[in-house]
């Protein structure tokens, strides 16, 4: 029986390397999705999404249980490529591959043009529509807790998603 | 009875569960009834599939293996970083070894005191010396004043005008530059 992240926690909690390991697995995948929605470059974002299981692990005796495990954890995540993007934008100048780039290069292997309309679509939107769509569609998260990893409220959330969707359909036209 | 406008603003939150029983009711009344609307939700859905594809697709090309061992190399590094300044500090304030750091801290405060001491000794000295001479020209109603200070060889230029009928002894000096 698998289980419960909570569980995994408090057993990381009494030094079992294996449990963060199962918790690692289990996010890993969506941790980074959210950040390269944020960041749009795939170094970063893997670079970003390690130092957030690091810093979860150093962090999690800390962790009471008083949120769920993946809202803690996301919010870290989305912290530390907040830090990371002010820091980009101190240095424009880095020539850094853009999610475009990323998931254009996906896209010519899938040869969709459903898709890579998608693909344009998505990168047009802003990092704050793009963070909740991304969050929303892959992990099925409630408005609370989006807001609460963002920090801004259910109503804001719920607006960023109805304009990002809007915007999508805008640009998918007849593809819909 | 919902219009189509707001049944379209809450389409998306309804899709996702997030309204309350009486909203979510509206909605659905209102989509029975409406081509339009229900287009707009058949849209919603299959963008949300499109969506959740792509996505998954990259995020499916991150392998574990090489993700959690990076993981494990950034604990493993920092954690003896810190294990090793640990170390180092322990040594240095434990034992025999002690004996020197007290008398090491003592001397480090007399040196900073003294140096503050010092520090103002020298500034209360630059101020009696700081000699420093004004003078006024005064030439067709414009007037120069020049104050030189000797200590660090410090030239000052103001060039002002008197206002008509502005009283001389009120006369407030303006720098023009």
């Amino acid at each position: 029986m698998e289980l419960s992240d909570w569980e995994l926690v408090q057993k990381c909690q009494s030094g079992e390397m294996s449990a963060f390991e199962d918790l690692v697995s289990r996010y890993y995948q969506k941790v980074y999705m959210v950040i390269l929605g944020l960041l749009r470059n795939r170094d970063d974002a893997m670079e970003v999404a390690q130092e957030t299981f690091f810093r979860a692990y150093r962090k999690i005796k800390s962790f009471q249980g008083g949120s769920s495990f993946y809202t803690w954890l996301y919010r870290i995540a989305v912290n530390i490529a907040i830090d990371t993007q002010r820091r980009q934008k101190r240095n424009p100048l880095d020539f850094r591959e853009t999610m475009d780039e990323v998931l254009e290069e996906q896209n010519e292997v899938a040869k969709d043009p459903f898709s890579d309309r998608l693909v344009q679509a998505i990168n047009d939107l802003t990092p704050e529509h793009k963070a909740v769509i991304v969050l929303r569609t892959l992990e099925g998260l409630s408005y609370k807790d989006i807001g609460e990893i963002l920090g801004c409220s259910e109503g804001t959330v719920m607006s960023r998603l109805h304009y990002a969707r809007k915007k999508l359909q805008s640009k998918l036209g007849g593809f819909l | 009875m919902k219009n189509c406008d707001s049944t379209r603003e809450s389409l998306g939150a309804w899709l996702d569960g997030e309204l309350d029983r009486a909203e979510s009711e509206a909605v659905r009344a209102h989509l029975e009834g409406c081509a339009a609307c229900k287009e707009e939700q058949r849209q919603l859905e299959k963008l949300q599939v499109a969506l959740k594809s792509v996505l998954d697709s990259e995020a499916s090309r991150i392998a574990f293996p090489p993700f959690w061992s990076s993981v494990q190399q950034r604990i493993t590094e920092k954690s003896a970083w810190r294990e090793d300044l640990v170390d180092w500090l322990r040594s240095v304030f434990s034992g025999p070894r002690i004996a020197w750091a007290i008398p090491a801290v003592i001397l480090l405060l007399l040196g900073v005191l003294s140096g503050d001491s010092l520090v103002s000794g020298f500034r209360s000295f630059g101020q009696r010396n700081n000699f420093a001479s004004v003078e006024s020209i005064d030439a067709y109603g414009r007037n120069v004043a020049l104050l030189r200070e000797d200590e660090t060889k410090t030239t000052v230029i103001w060039l002002y005008q008197n206002q008509e009928g502005e009283d001389e002894s009120t006369t407030e000096t303006r720098p023009s530059f």
